[in-house]
């Protein structure tokens, strides 16, 4: 032992020397950011050819992408477009280093908020504003993709992140669907448990999942619509009264989630409502197709957990995201900038909407699929932006969700408030 | 008579504990969720490959297949290589130098990789190292590199110095000296190195997960990682992945199955 | 295919001595080394140097930058990043807190289990081998795959855990397991020890080999029973190889990371976030000088630990 401490010694000496001396060449910094300070640029135009890698989360989506790859490279000769699906959570976290260097993403979708920004600071993004495929989308649908003037990128998802509900379980139990305020919605969720099924599935071991009845919880019980950024700066906090009233809604929640819903992961969450075992999936219509991939046959409806006395001022949450953009890093804008293009004509937006289950913000697109007719009214309703997106620093979003678990899992608000507020207070 | 019972009984016990999930995964891979998630234990209603035809051809898991073969098939060699050359010298060089060397080799050992992932990511940066193969084969021989100098060199002093003395005195230079007689005397060496590194490179996860950027560059492990996400929690898709990723390392563990023990043990020992 | 597991237990005990007798006779070599031979390890030198040596060094240099990983400019900030990591940031010490519990659970519990998997398997029987081949098995097997395993082991509602409570009427002990912040960390643990301790089982039985069986005859003949036996003879002769187990299963404890990634999702929960994978997500949020100082300090404390634990146990030799 002795001996080879001795060495250990010795060659520390060497190496210190040795490394000092090429440490010292080396530095931090040195790659620069594209874009800088003229703005961004348009796409480079020029052939529609050779290969795009498309880069996203929507890993449930592959096939039909796929198959509107298919029809892309039927009208475009020697054009290859291929997906680079991470999950939401890696995409979240490592998107942005990624696609800076251009290896990938020629084509790309951001989460609309914290990560469109960081996009957008970091010159990722290209200016779309005349692009051929803006003048497809309804206006009041662009702005989750303006920074300042320009129209960096297209949201091309309508989502509505609120709870699924299984209609023939409420009709069995006779509860009401669409509750006007907190005590309806409790005595709703009384009555499935009355009826022999799990009121509401809930993926809480899922952080993305499980963060989306954030969405819900907050959008009435907090004072201002940009809440989450305000918590981030400091400006509100966690431990201000109309957020521990929304933990403790959490808290009454506890009776009519599935037993161990702290540690439940998505697919076993989809699974208990897809057979029929829990009335609600809380987790959002972009869940529709892989509930119906497991073979759920009812008809589904959408159901706000409404948290007011009464007066709401929401009757549910959309989140416009999916933001898509052409990277300013590409070697291949061109056949990008075509790509997105494509996607957002409106018959293959439709085929995408339809196939998904989803609704796009393109003008013109017929829903034919049935799920999507019955939930189209959503699209006319007063409702809120999903507030979850608005925070920039991802440990924040984290820890001010984790709150809502730490309650559900027997924490009182005022000690999962303080434990997160603590977090956030480090991050000012 | 008591010890013999509860003797049994542990062994039993952990047995059951190694025998039953391993077999649930086998038999999983085979079902649909709906089939799993109804009867974890039962056997599967058909042998039906869909499963591993989706992981493999839907999900170019056969490409981080041979994504993992690529980088592994060189990056174990190149490390053996590079080990064996310089525990070679130490082992006949004298005095201070091979002290030095050695404990400059070995050194590596106390430094974690994660403790690296900064400054490695910016560097491979700088190189062009990032989002490719020979990225990944560099990673893996730098991080192991160390402890198979250690393995090796350890070896190697211990052959007969005499070998060696008696060929130098004929005239034969270090390089036939290190092909003709340290190689093949250390080959048990080498095969426990051997075994020791094809597991720990094929198994990596850490540099793949930072370094790798298109899903064509993905090796197993990462692309295993990465399906967990793109399906949720489909547990047998991700059954049949852990059985593909598994089967060539269990196929050599079942026939190399000394190497095996020797070897991960060796690297046990060594670390 | 069990045959040979006992032979490479034997055949490793003289090598787990980590002290080759080897360089008294290179030093009474008469003849002249050839240069060339100073070439040989060349390339290895070159490669740690460049690869491993100058990153680490850089590290440092990092560490006391506010640099994003992208931008050119950045700015010298001193030790703020460490003193940041200590004392403002919560999820930090969280991290560091949960990976000490977690070395701590796990060298604990590795150690010993594998002492006695390897106490009950150390005769070379047919049955012994096979078991231990089958003990073995899993360490050959990555980290995500035996995450994925797990996890589904876990899984409060379909798992495999819950099934066998609830099939054998014992529904009271059913959790959520992975779900439960204030047991997660110990059911990790319980993981990491399935996946390593054949591993460490197989040390021990090199060491538990090594013994001269007339030690065992002479002090059943003094009248010593088997607990005294195991105090006076076992425990002492296997402290080499108790050594071993307890150095690389706490460096093993430390780099959890690619478990916990695959059990836990990437960013993991912060009941489970561990010094590794809270550097990761440092650097995934573009903080690469606070990322290098959060590994400096891990790299500090695996020495500390690792030195602790060598002095509690007292295990290192006198006089180092």
């Amino acid at each position: 032992m002795s001996q080879i401490s001795r060495r250990q010694a010795i060659a520390l000496l060497g190496a210190l020397g040795f490394g000092a001396t090429a440490a010292a060449c080396a530095g931090p910094g040195g790659s620069t950011a594209p874009g800088g300070a003229t703005g961004p640029a348009a796409p480079a135009t020029g052939n529609i050819t050779g290969k795009v890698s498309f880069a996203h989360w929507r890993g449930e989506d592959k096939a039909v992408f796929d198959e509107l790859i298919k029809r892309f490279e039927a009208l475009h000769d020697g054009v290859e477009v291929a997906q680079d699906i991470s999950t939401s959570n890696d995409y979240n976290a490592q998107a942005l280093q990624k696609l800076r260097g251009g290896s990938i993403g020629d084509a790309f979708a951001t989460f609309r908020g914290a990560q469109f920004k960081n996009f957008t600071e970091a010159g990722i993004y290209t200016e779309l504003k005349d692009s051929k495929a803006v003048a497809n989308y309804q206006p009041g649908l662009l702005s989750a993709g303006q920074s300042g003037e320009s129209q960096l990128g297209l949201p091309y998802q309508v989502v509505f992140p609120m709870p699924l509900a299984n209609v023939d379980l409420f009709d069995k139990a006779g509860a009401e669907i669409a509750p006007k305020n907190w005590d309806a919605f409790l005595g709703m969720c009384e009555k499935l448990a009355a009826s022999g099924v799990v009121p509401i599935s809930w993926p809480g071991g899922d952080v993305g999942n499980g963060g989306q009845l954030f969405n819900c919880m907050i959008a009435n019980n907090a004072p201002v619509d940009d809440m989450c950024a305000q918590i981030e700066q400091g400006k509100l906090k966690v431990t201000d009264d109309w957020f521990l009233k929304m933990l403790g809604q959490y808290k009454d929640l506890v009776p009519y989630l599935q037993p161990n819903a702290t540690g439940t992961a998505v697919e076993p969450a989809q699974n208990l409502f897809s057979q029929g075992k829990a009335a609600m999936l809380a987790t959002g219509s972009y869940h529709i197709a892989a509930v119906r991939g497991l073979g759920a046959q009812f008809p589904m409806e959408l159901v706000f957990p409404n948290t007011s006395d009464g007066n709401a001022k929401y009757e549910g949450v959309y989140n416009a995201t999916f933001i898509l953009g052409v990277n300013s890093a590409s070697k291949n804008q061109a056949a990008a900038a075509a790509w997105i293009d494509f996607l957002s004509e409106p018959e293959n937006a439709g085929y995408y909407a339809n196939q998904t289950a989803q609704h796009v913000s393109v003008n013109n697109v017929e829903y034919t699929n049935t799920d999507l007719k019955r939930l189209s009214p959503w699209l006319e309703k007063k409702t809120a932006l999903a507030a979850r997106f608005q925070f920039l620093n991802l440990d924040v979003r984290n820890a001010v969700e984790a709150s809502a678990t730490a309650v559900i899992s027997g924490a009182s608000p005022e000690q999962a408030a303080e434990a997160a507020q603590k977090i956030v207070d480090e991050r000012i | 008579m008591l010890a013999s019972v509860s003797r049994r009984a542990i062994l039993g016990i952990y047995a059951v504990i190694i025998i039953v999930p391993l077999t649930v995964v086998g038999f999983g891979s085979f079902k649909s969720t709906q089939e799993l998630f109804a009867g974890p234990f039962s056997l599967p209603q058909s042998l039906s490959p869909a499963n591993y035809a989706e992981v493999i051809a839907g999900q170019n898991l056969g490409s981080s297949f041979m994504n993992s073969v690529i980088v592994t098939a060189i990056s174990v060699p190149l490390t053996l290589f590079l080990a064996s050359l310089a525990g070679y010298a130490v082992s006949r060089l004298k005095g201070f130098i091979s002290w030095a060397i050695f404990g400059f080799l070995v050194l590596g050992m106390a430094i974690p990789a994660q403790a690296n992932m900064v400054p490695l990511y910016v560097l491979f940066g700088r190189l062009g190292l990032l989002d490719n193969l020979a990225g990944l084969v560099v990673a893996n021989v730098v991080s192991t590199l160390p402890i198979a100098v250690f393995i090796l060199g350890g070896f190697m002093r211990t052959l007969p110095k005499e070998l060696y003395e008696a060929s130098s005195i004929d005239g034969t230079g270090p390089w036939r000296t290190y092909t003709s007689i340290a190689l093949p005397l250390s080959a048990p060496s080498v095969a426990a190195a051997a075994i020791f590194l094809f597991v720990i490179h094929w198994n990596e996860l850490l540099y793949p997960l930072l370094f790798i950027q298109s899903p064509g560059n993905r090796t197993l492990p990462l692309a295993l990682l990465s399906f967990q996400g793109e399906f949720q929690t489909n547990y047998p898709l991700l059954f049949a992945g852990v059985i593909l990723a598994s089967l060539p390392v269990v196929v050599a563990y079942v026939f190399l199955q000394r190497y095996f023990v020797a070897g991960i043990t060796a690297g046990a020992s060594k670390g | 295919m069990s045959t040979h597991i006992g032979t490479a237990a034997k055949r490793k005990a003289p090598h787990s001595h980590p002290e080759p007798s080897a360089t008294k006779v290179r030093r009474r070599s008469p003849t002249r080394v050839n240069p060339a031979l100073y070439l040989f390890p060349l390339p290895a030198v070159a490669v740690i140097a460049f690869f491993l040596l100058m990153p680490t060094l850089q590290a440092f240099q990092y560490a006391i930058t506010d640099w994003n990983g992208f931008s050119a400019a950045f700015n010298y900030v001193g030790l703020d990043n460490f003193i940041r990591a200590f004392t403002g940031d919560s999820l930090f010490t969280n991290a560091l807190t949960n990976n000490l519990k977690f070395v701590l659970l796990v060298v604990i519990a590795q150690t010993a289990f594998s002492l006695v998997l390897a106490l009950l398997l150390t005769k070379n029987s047919r049955g012994s081998i096979l078991l231990r081949a089958l003990f073995f098995f899993p360490t050959i097997l990555s980290s995500v795959s035996v995450a994925f395993i797990w996890k589904f082991i876990y899984d409060p509602n379909f798992g495999l855990a819950n099934s066998v409570l609830g099939a054998v009427g014992l529904e009271s002990l059913q959790g959520s397991y992975l779900g439960n912040n204030a047991q997660a960390l110990y059911w990790v643990a319980v993981t990491q020890v399935w996946f390593h301790a054949g591993q460490m089982m197989v040390v021990y039985i090199a060491g538990l080999q090594s013994i001269p069986r007339e030690l065992y005859e002479a002090a059943e003949m003094d009248g010593a029973n088997r607990w005294q036996q195991f105090k006076s003879i076992t425990w002492p002769f296997v402290a080499p190889a108790t050594s071993i187990v307890v150095a690389y299963t706490t460096v093993q404890s430390f780099k959890a990371f690619d478990l916990i990634l695959g059990i836990a999702g990437n960013p993991p929960k912060g009941s489970l976030d561990i010094l590794s994978t809270r550097i990761y997500s440092t650097f995934a949020n573009s903080e690469f000088g606070y990322a290098a100082a959060q590994s400096i300090i891990f790299m500090g404390m695996i020495a500390l630990v690792t030195w602790l634990q060598r002095r509690l146990l007292r295990l290192t030799p006198k006089g180092e």
